[in-house]
């Protein structure tokens, strides 16, 4: 039974060898389940068994450890993981937010993430797969030894008590002015404006709009419902929309005459006292 | 008209903004915007949004990282 599951997987192997030379850019994020939900949870335990799994293979004669030697299977993790390390750095700078944590984090899912390279399956979604064990190791590892009040209850405050962005009530122009603002404000800003938002806002949004992952894979990544992904994304977008318009309007960047509801006081303490009952703004 | 108006554009802007439509409720939101200064407005700031975001979001790593991750998985294959 355990054996059968190993040869199955075990044939993935040949293919990888085959496509030794792909570029891994070829790794498409246009599949929302390249990454299966069973698949991406095979891997934890994955990440434990692999040391018996390869004794175990030793005494299988169909599988394939001789077609993949363990210099092959480093190459061909090298060849096709690696490129993603600049990627996995950003990630994990938003989440641990210095660069000393980040490398150890992104040190740390490499690690783990070669001992489970051979339970990977070739041609399924190597980026997603990554950002899975990243996430997994950030959380094992890192997020213990923060302080986060809103752990578990910040997908149900309702959207009043989060405060952001109003579009609604803004004008053309008013929007047009804002577009243009956020589109000038450093980045130091931006990120600023990122590590204000809860962290699950953030790294949703992280995911969807700097990785360009689907909702699906976001779900995956993150271990949550899909209406939860579109939730902390879009509620994320609007607190950071609301601090850059903040931001923008503080530095002048955007005259006040042009700034509406959007830009007042509805951004940087906003996140960070949630739950604050505030009136609307008219306009 | 394919009866897209302002209130459906806005709810479904999110999802059109990150290709999670599918292809005929994109064109619905696309072919609204087209009438639409305010939606496309919106439309816009979102945009913006996304690539302002990206764009401050570029990292890279550090020089010695590519080559401690290397030095490690050798480590643990020698070991394994």
């Amino acid at each position: 039974m355990a054996t059968a599951t190993l040869a199955r997987e075990r044939t993935y192997l040949p293919v990888a060898v085959t496509t030794l030379g792909l570029d891994s850019a070829v790794m498409t994020t246009d599949e929302p389940h390249a990454v299966p939900q069973h698949l991406v949870e095979e891997t934890e335990v994955q990440l434990d068994a692999v040391a018996s799994e390869a004794e175990a293979s030793e005494t299988e004669p169909v599988v394939d450890e001789t077609t993949v030697s363990e210099a092959e299977l480093r190459d061909l993790f090298e060849s096709q993981a690696l490129p993603f390390m600049d990627q996995l750095y950003g990630a994990a700078m938003r989440m641990t937010r210095n660069p000393a944590d980040a490398s150890d984090l992104v040190q740390e899912t490499f690690v783990k993430a070669f001992a489970a390279f051979r339970q990977f399956r070739q041609g399924t979604n190597l980026k997603a797969w990554l950002y899975r064990i990243l996430t997994n190791t950030f959380i094992n590892t890192y997020r213990k030894n923060q302080r986060n009040p809103y752990q578990g209850t910040i997908d149900e405050l309702e959207d009043w008590q989060l405060g952001g962005a109003e579009s609604v009530t803004q004008s053309i122009s008013a929007r047009s002015a804002e577009a243009d603002a956020i589109d000038h404000l450093p980045s130091s800003a931006v990120k600023d404006a990122l590590q204000a938002i809860p962290e699950d806002f953030r790294m949703a949004v992280y995911f969807a709009d700097v990785e360009g992952f689907s909702y699906q894979e976001i779900a995956d990544i993150m271990k949550t419902p899909v209406g939860t992904v579109m939730s902390r994304l879009h509620r994320g977008r609007r607190l950071l929309r609301g601090l850059l318009a903040e931001h923008a309007r503080e530095s002048g960047i955007v005259p006040d005459a042009a700034s509406t509801a959007t830009m007042r006081g509805r951004g940087r303490k906003a996140a960070a006292t949630a739950g604050r009952v505030e009136g609307k703004e008219a306009r | 008209m394919s009866g897209c108006d302002c209130s459906k554009a806005k709810a479904e802007l999110e999802e059109f903004l990150h290709g999670e439509l599918c292809r005929e409720d994109a064109a619905d939101i696309r072919e609204h915007m087209e009438g639409c200064p305010d939606c496309t407005s919106e439309h816009r700031v979102g945009v913006v949004l996304i690539e302002t975001v990206r764009r401050a979001c570029k990292e890279t790593a550090p020089e010695q990282l590519r080559s401690e991750i290397l030095a490690r998985i050798r480590v643990e294959q020698a070991t394994h």
